[in-house]
């Protein structure tokens, strides 16, 4: 019971930070327009890459946001604790939100991307079917009762708040952290160069490859080529068997323009020294102290 | 007489297919020369290009660079003094910030980190872009990359630079603000090839103009000399500049004495008008 209503202070708590944020930031968009805009140009696919360039936290020291993210996992998943998660959660929204100035709606839309899967994969855990009426619940549908209990619904409650907060944790570091830089941290790491340059390449090459398919798929559209299924099919396979053959011949183009300005078969980028301050260290560590007392006196 | 900076010698090259894409090429570039290489499409202009860079291995002839050969070993040495700005700009940004794009060239001939943070500051305020900085490139406009793929070059600090075709695509702003950074770069006495279609701009830009056809040189003179000749003209699917031919009308309806004296510009054009009357 102790622990029922710890839980229901820390979401009141949360409620009334979020209600606060909302007002806050529309207060100052009534001032000032948004300073970070870079402009919407791919769509909603690239938000999150987006975000992470206007972030006000992305001058943050890459390899310290990606290992807090990534402590701040490991205990979320090993401590398995509800209270654990709360305050993970509501770190995590502070940091991303506050910090880095992203909207409560943007945060909310960017969050809410895995909840099918979650409420699928944990309702699975809480309900359960049986010919006869047991269990604390139960509801009568036809020739059998799907039933269920306290303890299965706080199992996939608790279940549900322990996944979120992983998920902002890495959010956390999604929405602040430009891909160059989390690619730059696993190179630190000594992941091996074959992957790091593959995935320098790659996420290049995504907005490349979107814009030319982008364009064929206009010009196809424009010559009536997706009017009907039958017409969208055959489309669809030529314009990706052009894509292959567009990209075979830009690989080349590629591999000349670096061969120009002296490529030797090693790629390193300029990166920035981005400085940790004393303060963020501190703070991350008193976080973590507090996580591991909070799982202390509640376990 | 000064030696040539750069030389070509009887330079063949055969594609992958058994095409000749040059056939026999040879050319002299002096320092601080402001060359435009025109030419129809295919006749062989990129390939020289990235035969004198080394990208493009050709079959056979010679490269000499400041008096020396340039053979496998100091390959190297060539690339990183001629540098090519291409076309399509996003055929030639590799990075995913600006800083790291513009560092790439400088970081590849193993400078410093110091040099090379020094080197990228420097050519993103040479190109008036230093705020675009921590972008990524996927987020900059058409004009933008232009500037960004010069800016790469510019780091290089090469001494020869090359333009494949760099005012397709452009608006006519960002037009103009290419013809300001040549025009700032000459002052610096670099040397500088421009292949273009435009023989406006050629006319008015170049002191040199090189004409491909078929792999081979056809024409390598004076704008005047070339734009005077029709055959050349003919042969390389070319017209003659807008200001020559209004000239060259002008004089034959005697409203302009025959001074030879060609307006180059606009501005010229307009003076030499003004005296008119």
């Amino acid at each position: 019971m102790n622990e029922m209503m710890l839980l229901f202070l820390c979401g009141l708590l949360a409620a009334v930070f979020l209600l606060a944020e909302v007002r806050q930031h529309n207060h100052a968009h009534e001032g000032t327009h948004h300073r970070h805009k870079i402009g919407h140009k791919h769509g909603e696919g690239f938000v999150i890459d987006m975000h992470a360039y206007a972030s006000k936290i992305s001058h943050w020291n890459p390899s310290f946001k990606v290992i807090l993210a990534i402590v701040t996992l490991v205990l979320c998943i090993a401590l398995n604790n509800p209270c654990v998660s709360l305050a993970v959660l509501i770190v995590m929204a502070y940091l991303t939100m506050v910090k880095g100035g992203l909207s409560v709606s943007e945060y909310l839309s960017v969050m809410m991307i895995p909840i099918v899967f979650i409420l699928l994969g944990t309702l699975a855990i809480a309900i359960e079917f049986s010919y006869q009426p047991i269990g604390q619940y139960n509801l009568h549908c036809g020739f059998f009762y799907v039933y269920t209990s306290q303890d299965k619904l706080k199992e996939m409650i608790f279940l549900i708040l322990k996944v979120f907060a992983a998920v902002s944790a890495l959010q956390m570091m999604t929405l602040s952290t430009p891909s160059s830089e989390i690619i730059s941290v696993m190179r630190k790491a000594h992941v091996p160069t074959l992957i790091i340059e593959l995935m320098n390449i790659i996420y290049r090459y995504i907005f490349i490859l979107l814009d030319v398919y982008s364009k064929m798929k206009n010009s196809a559209d424009s010559r009536q080529g997706y009017c009907d299924f039958r017409t969208s099919c055959y489309t669809f396979g030529g314009v990706a068997g052009n894509m292959l053959i567009v990209s075979l011949k830009k690989a080349n183009v590629y591999y000349d323009a670096m061969e120009s300005r002296c490529y030797d078969g090693e790629m390193v980028f300029l990166e920035e020294e981005k400085k940790v301050a004393a303060g963020q260290i501190i703070a991350a560590a008193i976080f973590v102290v507090v996580l591991l007392m909070l799982w202390w006196f509640t376990k | 007489m000064k030696q040539p900076i750069l030389s070509v010698r009887d330079l063949h090259y055969v594609y992958g297919n058994g095409q000749a894409g040059l056939d026999g090429v040879n050319l002299d570039i002096n320092e601080g020369e402001k060359i435009a290489v025109i030419g129809s499409n295919g006749a062989g202009k990129s390939t020289f290009f990235l035969n004198v860079n080394g990208v493009l291995k050709a079959e056979r002839g010679e490269i000499i660079y400041r008096g020396t050969t340039i053979t496998r070993k100091n390959l190297k040495e060539l690339r990183k003094n001629i540098g090519i700005v291409f076309q399509d700009a996003d055929n030639q940004i590799i990075a995913s910030t600006v800083r790291a794009e513009v560092g790439f060239g400088p970081m590849n001939l193993k400078l410093p980190k110091e040099e090379v943070i020094k080197r990228v500051d420097e050519a993103l305020t040479y190109m008036n872009i230093l705020d675009f900085k921590d972008r990524p490139p996927h987020y900059l406009s058409g004009g933008e990359k232009k500037k960004v793929s010069i800016a790469d070059i510019i780091a290089m600090k090469s001494e020869i630079i090359i333009f494949d075709e760099p005012t397709v695509a452009l608006d006519p702003l960002n037009a103009e603000m290419l013809e300001e950074v040549l025009e700032k770069l000459s002052r610096e006495e670099k040397t500088m090839l421009i292949s273009t279609h435009d023989v406006d701009f050629a006319y008015r830009w170049a002191e040199r103009i090189i004409v491909f056809c078929q792999g081979k040189i056809i024409a390598d003179g004076s704008p005047l000399e070339i734009f005077q000749n029709e055959e050349v003209l003919k042969q390389s699917n070319l017209k003659q500049p807008m200001l020559l031919n209004v000239y060259e009308s002008l004089v034959q309806k005697q409203l302009v004495a025959d001074e030879k004296k060609y307006p180059r510009s606009i501005e010229e054009f307009q003076k030499m008008i003004q005296q008119l009357s």
